[in-house]
């Protein structure tokens, strides 16, 4: 287990150093001067302002300087100023981090609660109507975008019922945004963890227990729904990187004040540091969760637990 | 920043997690929603309208706007210069305090302009405030600026909100947590990303600005919003979540036919959109080409098949509301539309119907800009222009137009719908004037126009001037006025808000507005 623990643990901080190359070399991936492009509608900026961000960017040094130069600062918990309104970034992000991450852990919880019950009960019935309608539903529900199925939400319960507001950050204001990236997450969980289930209720462990004269639901409930749950476990990993990524777009459309919507304000702002901080700061998250998860994992599942 | 501050960062994010379940605002306060935040309260450290709009609302300037655009006095009540234009003595209004209490005099006034010209950390608009050497305190309600050369721009600068007068007692935290200013509302918090709010200063005394209110704004809060997505803001107006916010511009007409909201549109907000051309290769360095485009385009029609009348024509090249302004003036030398003109001027170059010049329109996003973009490239198709459209964010849109002008040789040349704000035509001698902001069109000719604009003291000589730039500007169809406002001037307001207006250059004004019921 913990060589199995040991390999994730290094594949993430791979993958996290992988990130730090990138988020560097995104300034000079976009056509035209960077710095240009930032200032470009700030009349009053003189020339030599413009040069002093240029430098203050590393941007008139090598590539390979600027890296070690963003490492430096990276080390010592420093991820630059935002271009526009020069505050320290990491600050900018601490401060929405939360909101995201307590909006995506509510998108997963009602995730969970919708999917996994749904598809266990379409693979409790497998074959019948049931099962055809909820699978139906189900891919209704993945092919939705999060913008339509927001807006839908927004104007059904805020506009027409007036149940919810509208914007904000309020504990009522979550409701919403996490039923929107909820749903379409939970179509996932209840398609995986049917075919899981029914791949499962195939297994000769299965079997045994029937003929040991176990009745139906007991079967399900001590061997069907844990060794089914697996996939769905390691899945959650996958899928919360998913609802990180999906938040970016409910977070604009509720105004929910995270880390996605000041990435899309950062990016339309050409603000590099914001946007640097943002990327790292979403890989370390979902490097974290992930490996999180596959821990779980390994306590649940015996086979790796015992290796 | 050190690597032993995390723990506290992390008690930071616990608090920001109880933080995001807070209760929303209270009811009875103004609710403005927006669709971005500001950059910074320090007017010192931003250039947004979004940031400049706040700025105004809570720190007072020396001059204010008419409804007109002019300068007129505020926190100064007078003000004189001397001959040569490098002197200018202000005398300010007695009893103007500052949020903490304290007087607002000539001090705060120095204070704002030494941090303006900080060696360490200049205003991100110090080339804004002209070529000032010093700012002396002769009493406490006078103050001398001096200038090395002169600059007349400088008196419609102290009367926009990037000359925000900070008052001296602001420390730590200045620009974040704290803003002390002299304005009709105070601030009380800034959750960045989401919301600001604000109080009434109910000491204040209103000299210059535009409203009818003489004192303190009739409302309590004020509280300004972020909504980013424009069906949202249109449902929380619906609601009465929010009083005034932008709406989605194709429900405007369904806005004013069903009368459940108000539409303010601003006036005078300066922006121009214009058409500009790469000057330096084929087929637009030949005037020729640059006159067939602006002949072919009839941008009254085109404005009034996408805007209705939330927008209108301009004929010069800067906006209603900026100095220098004549619509009679600039008609007699912009090139009027003319397509039979346009065809033979065509025809000239070795183009036609069967023969079309091809190039790229450029255009930025937005505002219903690329199906205004459509119509236009229907017009120049008549003529045997076809121009492909290329619509991309401001910023690439600014790179990319100096790429195009900076490139000599290869594929032709494109055109642009480029769009400009400023409170005075020196915006003309940042756009035309060698280099030029987007190494455009120069010459000397017209720098010699230009470098006047900025020093003739007399109002009547620098108009003369300033218009002979637009005449200059317009015959060679260098920079074709087309239409204004052209971005975020367009208010949607409840039924129950009254009193709501919009300065000159979009500065929504609350003094005056009253929620009833």
């Amino acid at each position: 287990m913990w060589r199995f623990l040991g390999t994730r643990i290094a594949t993430g901080a791979l993958t996290i150093w992988v990130t730090t190359v990138l988020v560097t070399l995104l300034i000079h991936a976009v056509p035209g001067d960077p710095v240009q492009i930032m200032y470009a509608q700030s009349q009053g900026t003189t020339p030599e302002q413009i040069e002093e961000v240029r430098r203050s960017l590393g941007l008139d040094r090598s590539i390979p300087v600027q890296y070690l130069m963003f490492m430096e600062r990276l080390f010592q918990g420093d991820l630059g100023n935002t271009i526009r309104g020069g505050q320290p970034v990491l600050d900018v992000i601490l401060e929405r981090l939360p909101n995201t991450l307590v909006l995506a852990c509510a998108a997963m919880l009602i995730a969970i609660l919708i999917g996994v019950p749904i598809g266990f009960l379409a693979a409790y019935r497998e074959g019948s109507l049931i099962d055809t309608g909820l699978m139906i539903l189900a891919i209704g529900g993945i092919s939705m975008p999060h913008f339509w199925l927001g807006l839908m939400l927004l104007f059904l319960f805020a506009l027409e019922l007036g149940w919810l507001p509208v914007s904000g950050n309020g504990p009522l204001n979550l409701i919403l945004p996490a039923m929107t990236l909820g749903l379409s997450n939970a179509a996932i969980f209840a398609r995986l963890t049917r075919s899981s289930m029914i791949d499962v209720m195939q297994q000769d462990f299965v079997q045994t227990a029937y003929a040991k004269g176990l009745p139906k639901s007991l079967v399900l409930r001590r061997h069907v729904l844990r060794a089914g749950l697996l996939p769905v476990v390691t899945m959650m990993g996958l899928q919360f990187a998913f609802m990180m990524g999906g938040a970016i777009v409910v977070e604009n459309i509720f105004s929910w004040n995270g880390v996605g919507r000041m990435a899309v304000e950062a990016i339309f702002q050409r603000d590099y540091p914001v946007i640097q901080g943002f990327i790292l700061t979403f890989s370390i998250v979902v490097v974290v969760v992930a490996i999180s998860i596959d821990a779980l994992y390994a306590v649940l599942d015996p086979r790796i637990r015992r290796s | 920043m050190t690597g032993r501050q995390f723990p506290s960062r992390a008690a930071a994010a616990a608090l920001a997690i109880s933080a995001a379940l807070a209760a929303p605002a209270h009811s009875a306060d103004i609710v403005w929603a927006r669709y971005g935040d500001i950059d910074s309260l320090d007017p010192h450290r931003a250039t947004s309208t979004l940031s400049l709009q706040v700025w105004s609302l809570i720190y007072d300037t020396l001059l204010a706007t008419d409804a007109d655009g002019n300068p007129v006095p505020h926190v100064a009540k007078s003000w004189t210069s001397n001959e040569a234009g490098t002197e200018y003595t202000f005398t300010l209004e007695d009893g103007v305090m500052c949020h903490d209490g304290t007087p607002l005099d000539a001090n705060d006034v120095k204070y704002t302009i030494d941090a303006a010209f900080d060696e360490a950390t200049p205003s991100v608009t110090k080339g804004s405030w002209g070529p000032i050497t010093g700012a002396e305190v002769i009493d406490p309600l006078t103050i001398k600026l001096t200038l090395e050369t002169p600059f007349v721009a400088l008196i419609p600068f102290l009367a926009d909100s990037f000359s925000s007068i900070i008052c001296d007692t602001n420390g730590d935290g200045f620009g974040t947590t704290t803003a002390i200013g002299s304005g009709p509302w105070k601030l009380v918090s800034w959750t960045k990303g989401d919301r600001i709010v604000l109080e009434k200063n109910p000491d204040y005394t209103n000299f210059g600005k535009l409203a009818d209110n003489p004192g303190a704004p009739y409302e309590d809060g004020l509280i300004i919003s972020v909504v980013p997505e424009p069906q949202a803001r249109f449902a929380a107006l619906m609601t009465g979540e929010v009083h005034v916010a932008e709406p989605p511009f194709d429900d405007v007409p369904s806005i004013l036919d069903s009368g459940d909201l108000d539409i303010v549109v601003a006036e005078n907000t300066g922006q121009n959109v214009f058409w500009e051309f790469a000057v330096h290769r084929p087929p637009f360095n030949d005037r020729r080409a640059r006159l067939a485009v602006a002949h072919a385009t009839d941008a009254a029609s085109a404005i009034n098949l996408i805007y209705g009348d939330l927008s209108i024509p301009e004929n010069c090249p800067v906006s209603r509301g900026v100095f220098g302004n004549d619509q009679d003036f600039c008609a007699q030398y912009r090139p009027a539309y003319d397509p039979e003109k346009s065809k033979a001027l065509l025809a000239e170059l070795g183009y036609g119907v069967d023969n079309p010049l091809e190039t790229a329109l450029l255009v930025w996003t937005g505002g219903n800009r690329q199906k205004l973009a459509e119509v236009f490239q229907a017009q120049l198709a008549e003529v045997g222009i076809d121009a492909s459209i290329e619509i991309m964010d401001i910023g690439s849109l600014n790179a990319r137009v100096r790429q195009e002008n900076e490139t000599t040789e290869g594929d032709t040349g494109s055109m642009d719908m480029m769009t400009w704000s400023w409170y005075d035509p020196d915006i003309l001698h940042a756009l035309w004037h060698t280099p030029g902001a987007y190494r455009g069109y120069t010459s000397p000719e017209l720098d010699a126009i230009l470098a006047e604009t900025r020093v003739l003291t007399d109002p009547e000589a620098r108009k003369a001037k300033v218009q002979e730039a637009f005449k200059y500007l317009l015959e060679n169809a260098i920079h074709v006025p087309l239409y204004t406002p052209g971005w975020e001037w367009v208010f949607a307001v409840r039924p129950e808000v009254e009193g709501f207006k919009v300065a000159p250059f979009v500065y929504p004004i609350f003094s005056d507005v009253k929620i009833e019921g």
